[in-house]
């Protein structure tokens, strides 16, 4: 019997889990990833322990990627995209792969380009252990790559693992079965009325993450001082009949709450205010978890009208209370919107091509309801469908699988 | 190894398990408690199901012995025992359903009902002609106090557009937070809501309920949008229902010696059972015996667990983790091990032994072993924890680079450690990590080896409390901390030389930072000097 191939799209928890899940099974698996660092959006997610595990999942998502990076039978092609996908007897899919610029062997991830880099934002940081390189060149912001100006990363490397004029690959692979595990696309809040994009200390859930991640506690992105008065603004962009997202991303009250009780046990003397319609459950451990933190953070139960920003670089947000139905104003130094997750429109050329179908809501359609498109051997996993926690994210990649066993006749 | 799988259900995730599972031609024992079990007709032949599948109803599980790969199950029906030899075993049990009457002070009557008591009539009443029709007010009350779910909430949602569906009824639903948090849910919310479904949501303050003569109830409350006082008189209350493990899920914990959540589910609250897995290699959870799911959730753990098999039928063997073995020689039969095992690896027989295929590598009990009578089979590895020199080079004198001995658990610290690393964090330059298998294979021995080679100060990074995959880890490292430190401080030797963290894998910027701030405590302290007099 000849091996039989997977293409999985994605990197992110549910892509990596379908292709452990397959390896495991003798399955070989190409993984197709658009971004320079495999993981997809946990891989940045802080871990929320104080001295108890909080049950988030983030160090699941590293084991994954760590087990898969380890797996013979898996390949990940990061700064991948599919150019075009046929079938025949099986798939033939044409990706475009990005230059390597800096060589994954011969990096010793020394940090020095960093360093002396001359553009900010020119080469990035990956966050993982398993991020091989630990660094990857920013294509928008290299000087070199606008008007070869600048080559001093490729200068200084003291391993010569950097090649600015490195070409771009085309990389033909063929597979017996598709799996889309593209996830979601964060909100962007920008037509809310809360200022983001232009008062710097209202940043979104994810980059709450970035910041706990680098920072280990809170800082004003402003100036880098400690965030003393912060609020966290749940439901942007999600059960918003307004804008027609009739759905619950899920995700958002865990993530929250659980990042509250962090900074809580970090910067015991910050003040952290929740503004949310309801609070859903999350985690087994959901009532004595969320019994402590009512103790902690201030919870209030309306959803604020607009953001301003002071002379001074604080927030005023203005809010109806809901006990006396007065208009508030209150400062706060920094406010996270807890933006929903939403259908990843760049896909929608390849959902196209492998003729999946789309729901209302603009999520691909799970193949319950999509039965031919697992006939033709196209399944999908994780949030690509719809929100979905990390652990419902592995389950769903449990199911595909088995699914995909079936189809191939394992 | 006798192919088996045991499968011990009746609804409808046992059904889908069994019907993936005989798909595969593979044996299969069903243990059900129900009268029937009805076996899937497609796509294999009934005949050949039956070929296949052994199925015991009204059959309760008594006991199991054994391991991975040789469990031996006694099942029990109407008082008669048979023993089956199964390699691996699957609870897929259903929930029980409780009542919140006591919750709101009511009392079960015919107008007073629980979520399923409707739910059937509702479903009868499509047959049976129209049972509601003097009802002209249903009230709903769910979640407040007792925090709800989702599975509830899709079930009253479904109800009110039934029993919207056929008369135009006044509905209420008394809420404190109402959990959309799933599939299409949000979207039922607002059909409901069209459907004229009324949603009145408490925050502070509760509803007055009370219970009249005629068994309806009154129900008086301040609406927190309007601020009006509203008064309700239901025809019909329904209470809402909290969902817990069945009593033979609980014995069946029990029985298989299986981790439990905080509400009593047969999976421990831990990460790393995720999906179907629990503490014992060879026995998976799905559905409601794991914890509240929804249907499809439950299909969806079925697929899992029948995944999960076909993983365990190519590859039987375990290999990704080395494994603990017992010296019969030294060994004094006093079972500290068989108590600690996690994992329930431990096999007591004449001898006792290791089930090789349900160990996990922890090291648990070779940490606490009094006779030192078990060690690993790859013998390098307890070499290789159990001389930590931390080999620094002193100036003559004083010394000036506090040497530390970092025991790192290989899941979260190590990989912490190389994160850092990669990062660029700066470490202290007198720092030796020694990875090991879980913070709780870190012995007293290992412990006072570390500083017999010139240790100023040792560490012990654990996982997060909760997030051992060993489960105990965490506290048996703290507990050896505490015991050594005690010493420490009886001959004058500063406790804080010993210390104990917790980590994850991802923590790379804590991991340098915890080192950098025992250092500078080390520093403090200077290098060790015992007291004279002590």
């Amino acid at each position: 019997m000849t091996e039989k191939t997977v293409v999985v799209i994605g990197s992110g928890v549910a892509g990596l889990s379908a292709a452990l899940e397959l390896a495991q099974l003798d399955i070989s698996v190409e993984i197709v990833e658009k971004s320079d660092f495999a993981g997809g959006h946990a891989i940045r997610f802080a871990c929320k322990a104080t001295d108890q595990c909080v049950k988030c999942g983030a160090c699941i998502v590293e084991e994954k990627l760590d087990q898969a990076v380890r797996n013979p039978r898996i390949r990940i092609l990061t700064g991948s995209r599919i150019e075009s996908i046929s079938k025949t007897e099986r798939y033939a899919i044409s990706l475009h792969q990005k230059p390597k610029y800096i060589n994954a062997k011969t990096c010793s991830a020394c940090g020095v380009c960093l360093q002396q880099c001359s553009q900010d934002g020119a080469i990035i940081q990956g966050v993982s252990r398993n991020h091989s390189p630990f660094f990857a060149l920013n294509e928008k912001e290299c000087l070199y790559l606008a008007d070869q100006s600048c080559s001093r990363c490729q200068e200084i490397c003291p391993e010569k693992a950097i090649t600015l004029d490195a070409r771009a690959r085309q990389i033909a692979c063929e597979a017996d079965a598709i799996v889309l595990a593209t996830g979601f696309a964060p909100f962007n809040p920008q037509n809310k009325p809360y200022g983001y994009g232009v008062f710097k200390n209202v940043v979104t859930n994810l980059e709450l993450e970035d910041i706990l991640r680098r920072e280990g506690r809170v800082v004003r992105p402003s100036d880098g001082q400690p965030a003393q008065k912060m609020a966290f603004i749940q439901c942007v962009g999600s059960r918003d009949a307004k804008l027609n997202h009739l759905w619950c991303s899920k995700i958002c009250c865990g993530s929250a709450l659980r990042m509250a009780a962090l900074i809580k046990a970090r910067q015991p003397e910050s003040e952290i205010s929740f503004f949310y319609i309801d609070v859903q459950t999350f985690g087994r451990d959901f009532v004595p978890f969320y019994r402590r933190v009512q103790e902690e953070v201030r919870m209030i139960r309306t959803i604020p009208g607009d953001i301003l920003e002071t002379p001074e670089g604080q927030l005023r947000v203005t809010y109806i209370a809901g006990e006396t139905h007065e208009t508030i104003e209150e400062i706060f130094d920094c406010v996270v919107l807890s933006v929903g997750l939403h259908p990843c429109k760049e896909n929608l050329e390849v959902v196209r091509q492998l003729n999946l179908k789309v729901g209302d809501s603009g999520f691909v359609a799970p193949f319950e309801i999509d039965g031919e498109a697992s006939n033709s051997g196209v399944f999908s996993a994780g949030a690509v469908g719809g929100p979905m926690s990390i652990a419902e994210s592995i389950a769903s990649a449990g199911e595909t699988s088995l699914k995909i066993l079936k189809y191939l006749e394992i | 190894m006798t192919g088996k799988t045991l499968l011990i259900g009746s609804g409808a995730c046992a059904h889908r398990i069994a019907e993936d599972i005989l798909t595969q031609e593979s044996d299969l024992i069903i243990a059900s408690t129900g009268e029937v079990f009805g076996l899937p007709k497609t796509p294999v032949s009934i005949d050949m199901a039956e070929e296949w599948a052994m199925v015991y109803t009204k059959t309760k599980v008594h006991s199991c012995r054994g391991a991975v790969g040789d469990f031996k199950v006694v099942l029990e029906r109407n008082g008669e025992k048979k023993t089956a030899a199964v390699d691996q075993i699957i609870i897929a049990e259903d929930e029980k359903r409780i009542p919140g009457f006591s919750y709101y002070g009511l009392t079960q009557t015919a107008k007073v009902m629980a979520l399923s008591q409707l739910e059937k009539l509702l479903h009868d009443n499509s047959e049976h002609g129209d049972l509601f029709s003097g009802i002209k007010t249903v009230v709903f009350l769910v979640g407040i106090d007792a925090e709800s779910n989702p599975v509830i909430l899709e079930e009253i949602m479904q109800s009110c557009l039934k029993l919207q569906a056929e008369h135009k009824r006044k509905i209420y639903i008394l809420t404190e937070n109402l959990k959309v948090a799933a599939t299409g849910l949000e979207k039922m919310y607002q059909d409901t809501k069209a459907a004229g479904v009324l949603y009145i949501k408490f925050t502070h303050a509760r509803p007055d309920i009370v219970q009249v003569a005629d068994g309806r109830v009154r129900i008086e409350f301040t609406d927190e949008v309007t601020g009006i006082l509203l008064r309700l008189a239901a025809d019909l209350t329904i209470v809402d229902e909290t969902i817990v493990p069945s009593d033979y899920a609980t014995d069946l914990a029990r029985i298989f010696e299986l981790e439990e959540d905080l509400n009593g589910f047969a999976q421990g609250d831990n990460v790393h059972r995720l999906t179907v897995f629990t503490n014992r290699k060879g026995i998976l959870v799905a559905g409601p015996t794991r914890s509240v799911k929804s249907l499809p959730d439950q299909f969806t753990d079925a697929d899992n667990a029948a995944l999960s098999l076909r993983k365990i039928e190519r590859h039987p063997a375990d290999q990704t983790t080395d494994k603990a073995q017992i010296d019969n020689g030294k060994c004094a039969r006093c079972l500290t091990c068989y108590r600690l095992c996690p994992y329930r690896a431990i096999q007591v027989n004449t001898r006792v032994s290791i089930a090789p295929a349900a160990c996990e590598g922890c090291g648990i009990c070779l940490a606490e072993c009094p006779r030192g009578a078990i060690s690993f089979l790859d013998q390098k590895k307890t070499a290789g924890s159990g001389v930590p020199a931390a080999e620094v080079k002193r100036p003559a004198g004083e010394s000036i680079i506090p040497s530390i001995t970092a025991f790192c658990c290989r899941r979260s610290a190590a990989s912490a450690a190389q994160l850092a690393a990669c990062m660029g964090k700066k470490m202290p330059p007198g720092f030796r990590i020694v990875e090991v298998p879980c913070g709780g294979s870190v012995s007293l021995s290992h412990i006072l080896k570390a500083f017999n080679s010139n240790a100023d100060g040792v560490m012990i990074l654990t996982c997060h409390e909760g997030n051992c995959h060993s489960e105990v880890g965490p506290r048996h490292a703290q507990q050896r901390v505490e015991q050594i430190s005690e010493h420490f401080r009886s001959i004058g030797l500063e406790g804080g030389r010993l210390v104990k963290k917790t980590l994850a894998s991802n923590m790379g910027l804590e991991f340098a930072g915890t080192l950098i701030e025992f250092e500078k405590q080390l520093l403090e302290m200077g290098p060790i000097r015992l007291k004279a007099g002590n």
